[in-house]
């Protein structure tokens, strides 16, 4: 699977970057299926499907197993495998253009997925990770999200700089992390055919139904909820570059203090005709490492989307709200 | 139990089928594959599939067992509740070599049912058939396999549901550039859409007393179905006094300015920190 990525991604192209997903209704379905059936578990899978230019054609997609078994240590891998040989026998794209993974409440922003988009990234140039909120889409929209590393950011966390210093000298904030990429669905004439045929548009849909409903306070509850957590953390990650500081300034202060007492000794030596002890830094005051700004940046990236979320529900509900005013007073 | 058996389909399992029947090799004239989902009493649910390569000729057919049983265990992995239920196949009608794959996954469960898609469109219709099996037999002799079809539909999840109206209000609009733009918007935009949907809303109020007045002055015949629903309908709207309804208006909206707020201080702590290149959440 890596040579034909490979191939695809061959170096003239290799510049070009994915502006835009184009899903198949198959996939949109198949994953809806997956995400919703495992909940609350988070799952993922694969996405399958061309790269054309620009733009991202995901035109399949399968399930990854839950829980990989423990006897065979590859076993993802292989199971991975196995499904796409058999699919290429049946003439599905077998080409990996990322994955996809299931998000409760838009919570996503993760180490692992930075890890795994990393991991993505040494084989498939372009790859792309549609990120599908369940409990979202249950308020009548299709909350469904895909995303990409930002090159400046991919050429940095090969670097291993996710210091502060090396995020600013990239010129890199917490926003330039992620791109959202837009999103287009595509059937195929005859899929259209099936969809017009399935269910003939009805007056009120479902989504209507769910959009109307005036109770949000259960899901504002749950991203306040969320919101708190990541300022915790977001204070938790200020005390460790706090401590990383003071640590720093008690070891500056430490070797100051050595430094004087080596050179009182060394004058000493000097007046007695014996030979200099170096000056050099001893294995003690090795510098401390800095910390990773990465998870900072990723709890903020977090908050902006759950701020977001709150801030289109608390206005929808108020917009709710005024609508049924409305409608009481021409009751009354 | 073969006779009182129903079906229910996924549109995900057509969607799979359809696209699948996009994909088949040349010269093939239909595709055929398993069916897994849960079998609940005398209802069968099909919840997946997947297609496997065959061939067939006029006397024989050959079916990719490998395939079958690797794709099985694959899926088992994801969804182990999910068993072979039966078979699918894409064309307008039976083929004679239909028994023979039908015996084949007899063997996979105790009593497959075939579904048929018409992906030819006859009669401009998308037709969804189903179907079990019956042996003929005469002593010990088996004769023949008779189909016999039953009734099958097609059901929707709530979200599935939801995502299913996404594509249709999507095909509605035929020119292309509008397709882009419906689809985008629904993606992204939920406050727009809300206006969409209280529209509709207020369509159907409208209707309802449409047809409670040609009731009431005798135009037509009152269905009284309708009229309990109706009434039921009305008795579930809540009767607020209209101290109640402000107290609890002005105390919803507060709420959620509230939490507007917020989430915008929040922000604005975010901005500050950014703009002062520290990490620290300047007031906090």
């Amino acid at each position: 699977m890596a040579s034909v990525a490979e191939v695809l991604a061959a170096p003239p192209k290799h510049k070009e970057l994915v502006k835009n997903v184009q899903l198949e209704g198959q996939v949109l379905l198949k994953i809806m299926q997956h995400c919703n059936e495992a909940l609350p578990q988070v799952v993922t899978g694969q996405l399958l499907g061309l790269d054309v230019g620009q733009q991202l054609e995901v035109t399949d997609c399968f399930p990854f197993p839950a829980v990989v078994p423990e006897e065979e240590g590859d076993g993802e891998d292989n199971y991975q495998l196995q499904m796409m040989h058999r699919l290429r026998d049946v003439n599905v794209d077998n080409n990996t253009v990322g994955w996809y993974q299931s998000a409760n409440f838009g919570s996503f922003q993760t180490v692992e997925l930075i890890d795994t988009f990393m991991n993505y990234h040494e084989n498939i140039k372009k790859c792309v990770c549609i990120i599908y909120d369940p409990q979202r889409s249950a308020r009548g929209t299709i909350a469904l999200k895909a995303i990409r590393l930002k090159e400046s950011f991919v050429d940095l966390h090969k670097e291993g700089k996710m210091t502060l210093k090396g995020f600013r000298e990239a010129n890199l904030s917490w926003r330039d992390i992620f791109v959202e990429l837009p999103i287009k669905l595509r059937n195929s004439n005859l899929v259209q055919a099936l969809v017009a045929s399935l269910a003939p548009a009805p007056t009120a849909t479902q989504a209507d139904v769910e959009r109307l409903n005036l109770s949000t306070a259960p899901f504002l509850e749950r991203n306040i909820q969320s919101l708190v957590e990541c300022v915790d953390d977001i204070v938790q990650e200020q005390q460790k570059v706090t401590m990383y500081h003071k640590n720093v300034a008690r070891q500056q202060q430490l070797f100051s203090a050595w430094l004087a007492k080596r050179r009182q000794e060394n004058a000493q030596r000097a007046q007695d005709g014996q030979e200099p002890l170096p000056e050099e830094d001893p294995a003690q005051f090795r510098p401390i490492a800095e910390p990773s700004m990465l998870d900072n940046y990723l709890v903020t990236n977090q908050i902006s989307t759950y701020c977001d979320q709150i801030n289109l529900a608390a206005s929808e509900a108020i917009q709710k709200l005024f609508l049924m005013e409305g409608m009481q007073k021409a009751g009354l | 139990m073969a006779a009182s058996v129903s079906i229910r389909v996924h549109p995900v399992v057509l969607f799979s089928i359809c696209d699948a029947f996009t994909r088949r090799k040349e010269h093939q004239d239909r595709v055929i594959g398993t069916l897994l989902g849960v079998v609940d009493g005398n209802v069968i649910e099909v919840k997946n599939c997947y297609v496997v390569p065959h061939n067939e000729s006029s006397e024989q057919v050959m079916v990719d067992v490998v395939h079958h049983k690797t794709m099985f265990d694959l899926h088992q992995r994801v969804a182990p509740h999910e068993v072979i239920v039966g078979w699918f196949a894409t064309g307008p009608e039976l083929y004679n070599s239909d028994a023979l794959i039908q015996e084949f996954y007899s063997k996979e469960s105790a009593h497959p049912v075939h579904i048929v898609v018409d992906t030819t469109l006859r009669d401009d219709k998308f037709a969804i058939q189903a179907y079990t099996s019956r042996v003929l037999s005469l002593g010990d002799k088996t004769l023949a396999t008779e189909f016999v079809e039953i009734p099958c539909e097609t059901i929707f999840g709530d979200i599935e549901r939801v995502g299913a109206e996404l594509m249709l209000t999507g095909f509605n609009d035929p020119s292309p550039e509008a397709k882009k733009d419906t689809v985008n918007k629904s993606f992204n935009d939920e406050a727009e859409t809300l206006a969409a949907s209280m529209q509709r809303l207020a369509d159907l109020v409208a209707r309802a007393s449409d047809y409670v007045d040609s009731v009431n002055s005798g135009k037509v015949q009152g269905d009284p179905a309708i009229g309990r629903y109706l009434a039921d309908t009305l008795a579930l709207v809540p009767h607020l006094a209209k101290p109640d309804f402000e107290r609890l208006f002005n105390e919803s909206v507060q709420d959620s300015m509230m939490v507007t707020y917020l989430s915008d201080l929040l922000r604005a702590h975010v901005a500050l920190a950014e703009r002062l290149g520290t990490a620290a959440l300047p007031i906090m």
